[in-house]
């Protein structure tokens, strides 16, 4: 009887790869002594299918449940209530797991702590050598799987001298190499650079058409989620809206409610239809704007023109610059990371630098507050030169406030209050000094008086990274530097990380220095654009115009923000746009301005 | 001091020593460690040198590289050097006070030194050559070790390097904020050690379970049936050195008995 229950489920569920009823999922805060303290329901009533084949994006804030609906999707957490069937199978079951596994695999946000092994190769084997694949198949698989994701020739690399990007790309072959016939992504390009984040979505559709593989993967970028078949908000433990992009980004409004924000190309497309320059604002790349432009407008591309942009000019070192650089070079062991480097920010500019990972940008914000002391070439912040024996560095340190990326991650006292005091202390002035200071900076950074006595642990991401900001804040500095402050927040998170060191730049006067992946933010607000490789300034000079000479030099594959692409591929197509625009509303006003003539 | 902590890392590189199999090397350093516990007689200590350096000339590890990354332990060495010279009765040759230096002092202290540098060296020679995998691999299969814990030296090894960043990372993160970790009396220093472990600790807890996750996802359950994309298997090279290990262990005890 039960036999013939089962298989008439095994029928049901066979066309779907995954299908989840009612699903429910709590987790439990327990005090020493064991007992309940709270209770988080994290998914409150999900109901998910996804058939063979599919291609799904899964959106939605921090803490909406993403992450661990996605553990459950690989039976790392099983869930409290409802049924979930992975490719047929109860997940309920616990002797189910590794069948479950076997064909669900999973790739995590983070490269650092998801590989085993010390070598490429050796860690490709890993999941195919705990299902006892025999070793004649193996090696097969693992460089089919590495040939995969285009990391054959580093077979024999150790993992460490990997790039971010390439580490998620290893851990991706990780789960091919194991036979699974879906893989679930968790967040795992928003540790990477944006040329890297790019490279890894082209995999996964690659991968999507040829191995007709199953795809879910969780992301902020709502670029990124335009590539999936279909979309799934969650909100508050619960999905919020799914469907197909069309559907998911036609109301703006409601998708900024859910945390999120519309992909610059829809609300391009939108505004120029709103304008009644377009028929149709079902546009989601630009590419297809780009088409359609040139469909319904033809008279506005000139044909056979291809526009050259000035390249930017490389502006003199001014010896008088608050920040100056002049030809450092520096290396870690034979390892030469910046080679003669030099650059200069005056008081009060916003800069930014940008480069892909490994270009040397991170090595080059410590040398400021002399974290790190070049080889040769001089440092000077206000005319002092850092390296020189005679300087203060508490002095220094003081003036130059410098945060880590995820500066979240190291914080270290009990509670928020004794963390952003920490500095201060050490500047050895009195307490009430001290506390009054710290009590400004947690309000400067937009934190309630609520969590002052709060432990760290307590918060959410983004108000933990607002925490380490406050603490550096604290010192009073006329120099902020800072590596990638926006790395992996979500767009909420992000959008008022951004507002927040704008307005420390603009009302408070700080002079602000920092690397960023974030290339929209950075053409935006930027006063000034420094783009670094292989420990070299490239280009330098307003973001507008440095963006631009990328997309000359490497095309979109270099990452340029979508304003730049944008402007630079209607220019390429023959329409007359001058001043490069650096936001899409600029943008859209220039090519409106083009389109009336 | 931690920050440059390289000791024990894999060195990168192709040599007679890396291609041999793990449990070679792994029983060479057992019977290297044990020739050299009978007290001090030059020709067995001679005999490890020249083990030594012939293994070194095998591994193409550069000394320099090597001693670099003993940084490290030389606290260790000078209070292991200290405590023997000042504390062995004899004939002084020095009077500095309090202490007296003896000549057998002398003779011990370099002794001891000797040892303790060619067990050090030779031992971590093991480390440069093999990768953190077949090391393990060679451990489980020596010493008959539950795979699990064989699993956890793999992974300790691996993510050694990744907490060491971590570490000068934090350090870094306070000294911007004016902590001076070098300065203070010894209570403030242990304060100011404080404010760094804890972090460290916290992250570390957090990886594991990343970690953990990450694993078990590869269908990492510790019990048997895994398969190896690399097994273990003796080569011509690993026979002859075998015969040498018995020809070395016949020498050492041969001069263990006869001086």
């Amino acid at each position: 009887m039960s036999r013939r229950i089962d298989f008439f489920r095994w029928l049901i569920y066979y066309s779907f790869m995954i299908k989840i009823k009612d699903m429910e999922f709590e987790y439990y805060d327990r005090d020493e002594e064991g007992n309940l303290t709270e209770m988080i329901s994290a998914i409150r009533g999900i109901r998910f299918e996804a058939e063979k084949g599919a291609f799904i994006a899964l959106c939605g804030r921090n803490g909406s449940g993403k992450s661990t609906f996605a553990k459950v999707l690989n039976r790392l957490l099983v869930p409290a209530e409802g049924t979930v069937m992975i490719a047929g199978i109860d997940a309920l079951n616990a002797e189910n797991a590794l069948e479950i596994r076997k064909r669900v695999g999973m790739v995590f946000q983070n490269p650092e702590d998801q590989l085993v092994g010390s070598v490429v190769r050796e860690d490709c084997a890993f999941g195919a050598e705990n299902l006892g694949v025999p070793e004649k198949e193996l090696a097969g698989r693992v460089d089919d799987a590495l040939e995969a994701v285009g990391l054959s020739e580093k077979a024999e690399a150790p993992v460490e001298s990997l790039s971010g990007g390439e580490k998620q790309k290893l851990a991706i072959a990780g789960v091919l190499a194991m036979g699974t016939e879906c893989m679930v992504l968790d967040e795992a390009t928003s540790m990477c650079d944006p040329a890297s984040a790019r490279e890894i979505l082209q995999l996964l559709d690659k991968l999507h058409r040829e191995k007709k593989l199953t795809i879910i993967f969780i992301t902020h970028n709502m670029t990124e989620a335009l590539c999936a078949d279909m979309i799934y908000v969650f909100d508050k433990g619960r999905i919020a809206k799914s469907g197909r992009k069309q559907a998911i980004f036609a109301n703006t409004e409601k998708i900024d409610a859910l945390g999120l924000e519309v992909p610059m190309a829809v609300s391009v497309a939108r505004k120029l239809k709103e304008d009644g320059y377009l028929r149709t604002d079902e546009l989601y790349s630009v590419g297809e704007i780009c088409a359609r432009l040139l469909k319904e407008h033809p008279y506005a591309f000139v044909k056979g023109v291809k526009l050259e942009a000035g390249k930017p000019k490389k502006l003199p070192v001014n010896p008088k610059s608050a920040i100056l650089f002049d030809s450092v070079s520096f290396s870690y062991g034979k390892n030469k990371v910046l080679d003669s480097l030099s650059f200069s920010v005056a008081k009060g500019e916003y800069v930014v630098i940008t480069g892909r990972t490994g270009a040397g940008k991170s090595t080059l914000l410590q040398l400021i507050p002399r974290l790190l002391s070049p080889q040769s070439g001089q440092i000077y912040v206000d005319g002092i030169d850092v390296n020189d024996r005679t300087t203060d560095i508490r002095s220094l340190r003081t003036k130059v406030g410098f945060m880590f990326q995820y500066p979240e991650q190291q914080l270290f006292a009990e509670n928020v209050y004794e963390d952003v005091v920490f500095g201060v202390r050490n500047l050895g002035i009195s307490e009430v000094e001290a506390e009054k200071r710290a009590y400004e900076c947690i309000e400067l950074v937009g934190l309630s008086q609520d969590v002052y006595d709060l432990p760290p642990d307590k918060l959410s991401g983004g108000e933990r990274r607002r925490v380490a900001l406050a603490g550096v804040l604290a010192l009073q500095p006329e120099y902020l530097v800072m590596d990638e402050p926006f790395a992996g927040l979500d767009p909420e998170g992000r959008r008022s990380m951004e507002e927040l060191i704008l307005a420390l730049n603009k009302e408070a006067g700080i002079t602000v220095l920092l690397v960023s992946h974030d290339l929209d933010d950075a053409l935006a607000h930027a006063d000034r654009v420094i783009c670094i490789e292989n420990g070299c300034v490239v280009t330098e000079g307003d973001p507008a115009e440095v963006f631009c000479a990328q997309y000359r030099d490497g095309g979109v594959k270099a990452g340029v923000p979508f304003t730049t692409e944008l402007m630079c591929t209607l220019r390429d197509r023959g329409m007359e746009l001058s001043p490069p625009a650096r936001t899409p509303e600029a943008a859209v006003c220039e090519i409106e301005r083009c389109l009336r003539k | 001091m931690m920050r440059n902590l390289t000791i024990g890392q894999y060195y990168s590189t192709e040599s007679l020593l890396h291609s041999l199999d793990p449990r070679v090397k792994i029983r060479f350093v057992i019977a290297f460690i044990l020739l050299s516990l009978p007290d001090r007689s030059v020709p067995l200590f001679a005999l490890l040198t020249v083990v030594f350096l012939a293994a070194l000339l095998l591994s193409r590890v550069p000394l320099l590289h090597m001693l670099k990354g003993m940084r490290g332990l030389m606290i260790f060495l000078c209070v292991c050097s200290a405590i023997n010279l000042f504390t062995t009765y004899g004939e002084t040759v020095a009077d500095l006070g309090v202490l007296t230096v003896t000549r057998e002092g002398l003779i011990k202290t370099g002794f001891v030194l000797w040892r303790l540098l060619l067990l050090l060296l030779f031992s971590s020679l093991l480390m440069y050559t093999t990768k953190p995998t077949a090391l393990c691999d060679g451990f489980e299969k020596c010493f008959h070790l539950p795979s699990q814990v064989a699993m956890g030296i793999t992974i300790a090894l691996r993510f050694l390097p990744v907490l060491v960043s971590e570490l000068d990372r934090i350090m870094k993160a306070q000294e911007a904020r004016g902590a001076e970790f070098h300065k203070g009396s010894p209570a403030k220093r242990l304060k100011s050690l404080k404010n760094v472990i804890i972090p460290l600790f916290q992250n570390s807890v957090r990886r594991a379970g990343n970690l953990a996750d990450a694993m078990e996802a590869r269908c990492y359950t510790g019990r048997k049936g895994r398969t190896r994309l690399v097994p273990l298997k003796y080569g011509v090279n690993d026979l002859v050195a075998y015969l040498v290990l018995l020809t070395v262990i016949a020498a050492g005890i041969f001069f263990i008995i006869h001086f």
